[in-house]
């Protein structure tokens, strides 16, 4: 029933230009369909696109030459009286590794209930392979592993009877379900719990069974809602390893507030904040758009300088009269030498011979001289604050 | 077919992984076994079970409700709900797959009290007629009382709410049949006896199978399990 009612669904939206591959099929389903061509993560990045003006996602530096798998088109979400979500648009291509980010509220827990067909839009498209999430809801969910929040499971069934269940769920049954359990029970190392009853298990095992069972249909997209929430570091460690082993050729959206994580974990970044995408693209080419495309240098001088305006640090003549200099925050560390941070914006010869020399000249003691890297926490928190002031200066209401 | 027979299933199995479903069933065939005992089982006594099946109705009007009331509450409660409503299940799938488990539950606590007739048998020679027709009636009654606690059960994540909620139910409804009748007066008594259960049953105990109890039955317990489908529709757009 299950396999008959995916195979017969056609793409709804996107038009004929639409580039979204055939619905995916099920391996399980009774007429298996192939993938057709869904390249890894590694062939995104050494595949040559055939035509470089349309080569690359918006905001993102990856190439694009893999066919669109989730579509959002001026996506709005409204409940009695939030405005969850406002106006998104995103495009996520096939084996893209997709980290959403976004402070509480900002509607992306929202998006992806309505990426993985939990919630309907109240306008716009949410489509997936073409599938739209309100026409074709069945077969989209059907194409989707979705791992909600703190992994909800049946405490009082075992890891095995859990994931035989599941594989119910998805019409997979007799031999093919044998061997979905026991590829995901050996994916995501829960032989030892297979036995063991969920109630029992620790944190770390509980969420493993929920990618476990995200992952049984063997789906073309897997959607991880804080995956790593309430685990211990080393647990921590084990599941971003996991991701990665099995991003692969499936699309996967990781939500997470841990930046460090999605940063390691991910190749692309969407920033979420009062129900908008404020940010999307690479983890590196934000933050080097945070940093205005130049240099950061971090210098540490002897002696305070005077104290200036809101308790800042005022900073030395001699370094904030530098050529190209187009930012300064400076700060005392606690055994009274200052740190500055200096930023090059649109500057790209190394600026640190000139810092020295401007030192030397001006007879200051230099300790530390540094390549200072922009934080992706730095681009964030700036982000935010500017949803948030352009939010109170607009005097919105809260989403 | 199958998701939804899974979903039955594994609801079934749930009621033995914890304590509710031993308690419940050894609660019904201990009450029922004493009822059989001293009001069937005594000599001079015709060999029916009429007063089981009368008593059994009450009984499972307390008992129905605790099958029920986790049907959907639970999952609500636990957030297991989601990942099955974002498996590639329609709603109608996952709210009669959990109606088929409650009711297997009950068809499985009815199952012990079949020895009450083999002791029957073994001492008289009881007509199976009416205690097949009275078996039927509790299976109807109960599809009732599941139905109508499977649809409380979707519109709370509380159980305690949807217990209450379905017990306070069919107690407002017996009521509004047998004072709210006297009260109300001809023409409207008889649309409010028509709409109690109570006499039906009786009907069923005596051994009439009577057409238009089975509609009655079968129609409104249909309509609280399409009340707990939309209500659990309702939850994807609110």
């Amino acid at each position: 029933m299950f396999g008959q009612s995916v195979g017969s669904h056609r793409p709804s939206v996107g038009g004929p230009d639409d580039p979204s591959p055939q619905p995916y099929s099920s391996p399980y389903a009774r007429r298996p369909k192939p993938f057709g061509i869904v390249p890894n993560r590694t062939n995104l990045r050494c595949t040559k696109p055939e035509n470089p003006s349309a080569a690359r996602s918006p905001g993102s530096s990856l190439p694009v030459a893999a066919p669109r798998v989730i579509r959002l088109h001026q996506v709005e979400k409204r409940f009695a009286r939030v405005h969850a979500v406002r106006g998104v648009s995103l495009e996520i291509h096939a084996g893209q590794v997709v980290g959403v980010l976004g402070p509480n509220g900002a509607g992306k827990t929202t998006t992806i209930r309505m990426i993985a067909g939990l919630l309907p839009p109240s306008a716009g498209v949410v489509s997936v392979n073409g599938l739209d999430s309100v026409a074709d809801s069945r077969g989209l969910r059907a194409q989707m592993g979705y791992m909600p929040e703190s992994s909800p499971l049946y405490p009082e069934m075992k890891v095995g009877s859990y994931l035989r269940y599941r594989a119910g769920l998805y019409a997979i049954r007799g031999r093919d379900r044998r061997a979905a359990v026991d590829r995901v029970i050996d994916r995501c190392h829960l032989a030892e719990a297979r036995d063991r009853r969920i109630g029992t298990l620790s944190k770390g095992y509980r969420q493993r069974v929920g990618l476990a069972s995200a992952l049984l249909h063997d789906p073309p997209v897997v959607i991880l809602d804080e995956p790593t929430s309430g685990l211990d570091p080393s647990q921590v460690v084990e599941t971003r390893s996991l991701i990665r082993e099995l991003s692969g050729k499936r699309t996967m959206l990781v939500v997470s507030h841990i930046l460090p994580e999605v940063e390691r974990t991910c190749d692309r970044i969407v920033v979420f904040a009062r129900g908008k995408v404020r940010a999307d693209g690479a983890p590196a080419e934000l933050v080097s758009r945070h940093s205005g495309g130049g240099w950061r240098c971090a210098v540490e001088v002897r002696g305070a300088a005077p104290v200036g305006a809101g308790g800042s640090i005022g900073v030395p003549g001699a370094l904030a009269s530098l050529t190209g200099v187009s930012r300064v925050e400076a700060t005392a560390t606690n055994d009274r030498w200052t740190r500055c941070v200096l930023a090059f914006e649109g500057v790209h010869e190394d600026p640190r011979p000139a810092i020295h020399a401007a030192c030397v000249r001006a007879g200051l003691e230099l300790r530390e001289l540094r390549h200072a890297t922009a934080s992706l926490e730095e681009f964030y928190i700036r982000l935010i604050e500017s949803a948030d002031a352009e939010h109170a200066e607009t005097g919105g209401v809260k989403p | 077919m199958r998701p939804l027979l899974t979903i039955a299933l594994r609801e079934l199995a749930s009621y033995f992984r914890a304590s509710i479903g031993w308690v419940v069933v050894a609660a019904f065939v201990l009450i029922a076994g004493l009822t059989v005992a001293f009001t069937t089982i005594r000599p001079g006594e015709p060999a029916t079970m009429r007063d089981f099946f009368s008593l059994s109705h009450w009984l499972l009007l307390m008992i129905a409700p605790a099958i029920s009331m986790r049907l959907l509450s639970e999952e609500f409660r636990s957030g297991t709900i989601e990942p099955l409503m974002t498996s590639p299940l329609s709603d109608w799938q996952t709210a009669i797959g959990k109606y088929l488990g409650g009711l297997m539950f009950l068809l499985v606590m009815l199952l012990p009290t079949l020895a009450h007739v083999a002791v029957l048998e073994w001492v008289a020679d009881p007509d199976y007629g009416p205690i097949a027709a009275g078996y039927i009636g509790l299976v109807m009654v109960g599809m009732l009382y599941l139905a109508v606690g499977l649809f409380m059960s979707s519109l709370t994540a509380n159980q305690i709410v949807a217990y209450l909620g379905t017990l306070f139910f069919f107690l407002i409804l017996f009521f509004a049949a047998s004072q709210g009748a006297r009260l109300v007066g001809p023409p409207w008594d008889a649309y409010l006896m028509a709409a109690a259960p109570g006499p039906r049953i009786e009907d069923f105990a005596r051994g009439v199978i009577d057409t238009r109890h089975v509609v009655f039955f079968t129609a409104i317990s249909a309509w609280f399990v399409v009340g707990a489908v939309v209500s659990l529709e309702s939850r994807r757009w609110r």
